[in-house]
């Protein structure tokens, strides 16, 4: 298993992340992707750490961090979920559109 | 046992927020009085903490106190300090959870403070986080209000996407250099480049991740759809932190890692793949988008939004430049900005408090009906189109000046031509003021913080329009931070 | 007496924060005693500055203060300091006095308005702005008065803002002139970074070490300043804001449009003769674009029925003039006849403004006729500005046009031409102006009889102020004597030191030019002038009631005038009504087609992208999440490809 390996793979789940926040409706889905994209971030960070310098753990270090941040970010992001669900009687990120033009 | 001395004006800040939010415990009483004031004199501590700040640093360097830091500490504790003041309306109103708006704010503020200290990416990354997150939940904080909730909604999950898309970048420079603190990241990629002749794509990728991450805090063309939306469904108080001090941060967060650590990739000399054209490009869209569509706004929020978009453009100008004069014409810039927006917004906020309107066409006839506060909010928005002798005119002098220094001359053509669609829109907001003849039944009197937060804005976009020596300095030094 | 410069600003500007402060707690003549002693005293200060700089050696006026250190910090080092030399007196002279002329006829024509508090702040404001504009010691607290003037415009334009018309037409001065000042900004970052300073005494030193005759960057930066100045002084192409700036009340017209505001671009110029000096280029697009617009602005005068329309384009025409001598480097001329301008223009425009308050608001001359009777104060000083304007000799718009158009024939940067031109715009305006003077005084009234009941001579404090500005109008001029007719052109010795000596006009002057032929071209000159206004007799003065009469007792002599006006008929046929076909078609075709569609097709072209931009707002977050997803990838892919 070389870096590339680690790195592709972590694009790819980067970009299924994103495709899936573009493309999902239900905004706990959405939310799922978001996850789906800092967990590539973490892939990347530790990969490096790894293969660049593995004495220093920098990168893993670096990883429990934005797992820590993300785990707070859905935290409020599933509240806000709950209030939208509240107020709109719906989750389907469509249908919140009273803010435009 | 580490000197946390550098940390002081931080942790102070954190724990008294601590103290807010335990003081409204004790409040009986249905006003926001208590926390509300606590909140204001903790900004105020805050501040005077600042004062004997002097070239200090943390960890290793992860945290330093540098001018440049504290100039930015001083902007968003005023931004803070202008936001709470026009939140008394606000939070007296609310039947729960007054104490935590005021924490969250100051959280945020925190946040905003470490973000501008950190030299380190970790540390830079958390401090942004801490910055945000606050703000999603500020952002819906009127749980009962549909277009609250979907201003916080719509904030939340772009700001996470932008913030893994940061993270990407951020991870990618972390795997080209094999460390975080940006000063080593600088010396790592020098010698990289002198050893192999480029960066190669994944360098390029990382810089606009990291440029992509931090345009959405800024709100620059094309990641700013959000910002018209959540400015327009948040309480009135929250966006103007927003619009000034995430903005503040955001702008923070570029000069360190832009100016800070990759000037040298600023122009073409030392690679193909230069971060300054690329990011003329993206000023120069945002001054025109936001300025375009600003004309056709009838929501006042909305077009405040906008132009706030637009103000963004400006300060890229100056980011452009990257140069001594463009970081200390940025820094003036936002500071002047701050007191405009801020007094902008506080005024919005004031006339919706009473009125429940945030129509520009409502605002007709209020020169007649309450003189000072159209005066004021004339002098805000000719601060904010940069109308001399106040300050956002100098502001704006000083970063055309640094980009034409630089040799950005169309940009700041650009940036003439486009000033004058603004003006159109900002003339408007004073002749329904003015030049209406509809009479305006209200006759306004701001509450004693509203009024406070008004007079400081007043008297800083005046004073700093007409005396500007001090603050200019502030912002030199501000400079003398990066190495040019 | 150096530290008493700032009064002079400070006086009208105490007056507008006091008033603009506590007006609603003071009494109506409170407000405007405030008002309008500020600014006589303010008169009164520049007079005593003004006896204080002849009282030095002509080398030496030069007054300066600063105030404290505006922008201090690295090369950019500005102050908050006035200065007053021969040039800036002269326009303290010209601002304060016009000004508080201006000011008092305004408690007369304003006193039935509800607005007139109000009105009076915007002017105290008004003249501070203007007072800084000319007093400045730098570009930038030029600039500082300049979008001070320009505000204040804007407000007093609207000031009747129940009428839409001049809402729209304040919104469009303020944007009009936004678009100039592109232009002055970007010049003054250029001569900033070229020169490295931006006060006058300093860039006069430094303009002939620094910059090369005819070079590029003085070149550039003298244009993108005469932008500015097109802006402000409504020259072609941004000439189209002032003809609609009439919807403001007559004083703000006489004040701003005319004798003050609009002639800060030739003020402008003439301040920064020094650099113009240095390129060649730009003088001559300067002097193109004054004649251009002279003799442009003059014909569509001639078939406006709008009284104040035609006084407008009329002080568009006299400041392409201003700006022409400019462009023959005749700095001195120009403000000549900027001051001469601006007394009898302010004077045509308060008669204007007492015809229409006599008449009940009306403004269109085919509705008046016969005034001459019921407003004889108006009608003997507004027949002093008239024959001062059309340059009458011993008028003192004589002296002044008579030294531009001899400057435009006989300087080194002069052309003959551009004396042509004049000459022609002297003959239009000749014959538009007195078309006004009888299609308003003379001939049957036109009027109904309602507004015959209400018709009456202005009260004196009104009919005083004309009466000052009609001995100006005589007498103004004669400072400027030339020496070919026995003078002592003592205007022009006052000006010299500020004016830069690279090969201006009096030293071409002596070149090769006998006195004879300055003789001749004054000569074609009053001419054609007199042709002109015979013409405008001839057809607009047609009294039925005196025509009949006269034919009936003296059928002999009807004859004769039958016959005569049977000539002026063929010669009205022939000559003068192709010209007013032409004026009025030049108006639609350039005015109201070309340049106002430009200006509202750029208008709707930027609310329909406006409009369009809003509609991408959809509201969908899905949307703006594809909008971030398409940013990032063109970013990146901006940086990889190219």
């Amino acid at each position: 298993m070389l870096l590339m390996h680690y790195l592709t793979l972590a694009a790819i789940l980067f970009c299924i992340g994103f495709f899936g926040v573009v493309t999902r409706r239900n905004a706990v889905a959405i939310l799922m992707s978001v996850e789906l994209m800092f967990n590539a971030v973490n892939i990347n960070l530790v990969a490096f750490n790894r293969f660049t310098a593995p004495d220093a753990l920098v990168g893993q270090v670096f990883s429990i961090f934005v797992i820590v941040v993300a785990a707070a970010e859905v935290t409020v992001g599933l509240a806000i979920v709950i209030l939208i669900y509240r107020n709109w009687r719906s989750i389907d990120a469509d249908r919140v559109n009273l803010l435009k033009w | 046992m580490v000197n946390l001395t550098p940390l002081l004006p931080e942790l102070f800040l954190f724990c008294w927020a601590l103290v807010v939010l335990a003081s409204d415990l004790f409040s009986k009483r249905r006003s926001a009085s208590l926390p509300g004031y606590l909140s204001l004199a903790g900004l105020v501590i805050t501040g005077f903490l600042l004062i004997p700040a002097h070239d200090a640093y943390l960890w290793g360097g992860m945290f330093v106190s540098d001018p440049f830091a504290v100039f930015f500490k001083i902007i968003f504790l005023g931004a803070a300090f202008m936001a709470i003041g026009s939140s008394f309306g606000l939070a007296g109103r609310m039947t729960h959870h007054r104490g935590e708006y005021f924490t969250l704010i100051l959280f945020s503020t925190v946040g905003m403070m470490f973000l501008a200290s950190a030299k380190e990416l970790i540390t830079l990354y958390v401090g942004l986080e801490l910055t945000t997150i606050p703000l999603y939940v500020l952002a819906a904080y009127t749980k009962s209000s549909r277009a609250s909730t979907e201003a916080g909604l719509k904030y939340m999950i772009i700001g996470a996407v932008s913030s893994a898309v940061l993270l990407y970048g951020l991870s990618i420079i972390y795997g080209l250099t094999g460390t975080t603190f940006l000063q080593q990241i600088t010396i790592n990629l020098s010698i990289y480049w002198l050893s192999y002749g480029e960066l190669g794509p994944a360098f390029s990728i990382a810089l606009m991740a990291i440029l992509a991450g931090l345009a959405f805090k800024l709100a620059l063309v094309p990641f700013h759809m959000w910002a018209p939306d959540v400015y327009e469904g948040s309480p009135t108080p929250v966006t103007a932190f927003l619009s000034v001090g995430s903005k503040a941060a955001g702008l923070a967060a570029i000069v360190r890692i832009f100016v800070g650590a990759f000037i040298a990739f600023a122009t073409p000399v030392m690679a193909p793949r230069d971060w300054g054209s690329t990011l003329a490009v993206l000023a120069a869209i945002t001054m025109i988008v936001g300025n375009i569509v600003a004309i056709r706004q009838t929501n006042i929020k909305r077009m405040l939004a906008y132009s706030s978009i637009a103000q963004a453009g400006y300060i890229m100008v100056g980011v452009v430049a990257a140069s001594n004069l463009g970081v200390s014409a940025i820094s003036f810039y936002v500071f002047s900005y701050m007191f405009a927006n801020m007094g902008a917004f506080a005024i919005v906020a004031i006339i919706a408090e009473r009125t429940g309107s945030e129509q520009i066409a409502d605002l007709a006839g209020f020169s007649k009906s309450s003189p000072v506060l159209a005066g004021l909010m004339a002098i805000f928005i000719l601060s904010l189109a940069g109308i001399p002798p106040l300050a956002g005119f100098l502001a704006k002098y000083y970063v055309f000046a640094a980009a034409v220094q630089a040799g950005y001359t169309w940009l700041v053509v650009l940036a003439l031509l486009t000033s004058v669609i603004a003006y159109y829109y900002y003339a408007n907001v004073i002749r329904m003021m003015y030049l209406s003849a509809d009479p305006n039944p209200h006759h306004i009197v701001p509450s004693f913080p509203a009024g406070l937060v008004l007079a400081l804005a007043g008297i800083g976009v005046i004073l700093f329009g007409l005396m500007p020596e001090p603050i200019l300095k502030l912002a030199i030094a501000a400079a003398s931070s990066f190495v040019f | 007496m150096d530290q008493y410069l700032v009064i002079v600003p400070l006086l009208p500007f105490l007056a507008f924060v006091i008033n603009g402060l506590w007006r609603n707690r003071m009494s109506k003549n409170t407000v405007i005693a405030l008002a309008v002693g500020s600014v006589g005293l303010s008169f009164v200060t520049s007079v005593l500055l003004f006896i204080r700089l002849l009282g030095l050696a002509p080398e030496q006026r030069l007054i300066q203060q600063t105030l404290f250190t505006w922008i201090p910090v690295g090369t950019l080092k500005l102050d908050m300091a006035f200065m007053l030399d021969p040039l800036s007196a002269v326009m303290i002279l010209v601002v304060t006095g016009v000004g508080f002329l201006i000011h008092v006829y305004s408690i007369g024509y304003m006193a039935h308005d509800e607005g007139i508090k109000r009105f009076f702040v915007y002017m105290n404001l008004f003249m501070f702005s203007m007072l800084t504009l000319v007093m400045a010691d730098n570009l930038g607290l030029l600039f500082v008065g300049w979008e001070g003037v320009g505000l204040c415009s804007y407000l007093l334009i609207g000031f009747w803002f129940h009428k839409d018309s001049a809402a729209n037409a304040g919104k469009k001065a303020f944007i009009v002139n936004r678009i100039g000042d592109v232009g002055f900004l970007l010049g003054t970052f250029l001569i900033f970074w070229t020169a490295g300073t931006l006060r006058f005494p300093d860039l006069a030193a430094r303009a002939p070490e620094v910059f090369a005759l005819g070079g590029g960057a003085v070149t550039a930066a003298t244009l993108l300043l005469f932008v500015g100045a097109t802006g402000k002084s409504a020259q072609i192409p941004l000439y189209v804001w002032l003809p609609d700036a009439m919807e403001g009340p007559t004083p703000v017209s006489a004040l701003i449009h005319a004798a003050t505001m609009v002639t800060a671009g030739v003020y402008l110029l003439a301040r920064l003769n020094f650099l113009f000096i240095l390129a060649p280029t730009t003088l001559v697009v300067v002097a193109i674009v004054g004649c251009v617009t002279a003799l442009f602005a003059a014909t569509i005068g001639l078939a406006q029925n709008d009284i104040k329309r035609v006084l407008a384009y009329s002080t568009i025409s006299q400041l392409g003039y201003m700006m022409m001598a400019c462009g023959v480097a005749a700095f001195g001329a120009g403000i000549f006849h900027l001051m001469t301008h601006a007394f009898f223009k302010a004077l045509l425009f308060l008669g204007a403004g007492s015809v229409i308050h006599a008449m009940s608001d009306e403004q269109d001359m085919r509705k008046m006729g016969g005034l001459k009777k019921q407003l004889p104060t108006t009608y003997n000083t507004f027949l002093m500005a008239t024959l001062a304007i059309v340059g009458i000799p011993i008028f003192s718009g004589f002296f002044s046009k008579d030294d531009i158009l001899w400057q435009a024939f006989s300087s080194g940067h002069g052309n003959p031409l551009f004396w042509l031109i004049g000459v022609l715009t002297a003959g239009l305006t000749a014959f538009y102006m007195f078309r006004l003077f009888y299609l308003t005084f003379h001939g049957q009234p036109r009027y109904d009889q309602q507004t015959a009941d209400h018709l009456h001579e202005s009260p004196r404090v009104m009919t005083v102020p004309l009466v000052i500005l009609a001995v100006l109008s005589i007498v103004g001029g004669w400072i400027g004597w030339p020496k070919v007719l026995l003078g002592g052109a003592w205007f022009e010795r006052f000006l010299a030191p500020v004016m830069s000596h690279a090969g201006g006009g009096a030293a071409a002057e002596t070149v090769g030019h006998s006195p004879s032929l300055e003789y001749g071209l004054m000569a074609v000159t009053i001419a054609l002038v007199l042709v002109s206004i015979y013409a405008a007799y001839s057809i607009y003065n047609k009294s039925i009631g005196r025509a009949t009469s006269l034919r009936q007792s003296l059928s002999g002599v009807y004859k004769v005038i039958y016959n005569k006006y049977w000539v002026d008929e063929f010669y009205g046929a022939t000559i003068v009504r192709p010209l007013v076909k032409g004026s009025i078609f030049l108006w639609k075709i350039f005015d109201v087609v070309i340049i106002d569609g430009f200006a509202n097709g750029l208008a709707y072209l930027t609310g329909d992208a406006s409009t369009m931009g809003r509609k991408m707002q959809t509201g969908h977050l899905r949307e703006y999440l594809t909008a971030f997803l398409i940013g990032t990838v063109l970013v990146i892919g901006f940086l990889i490809v190219r």
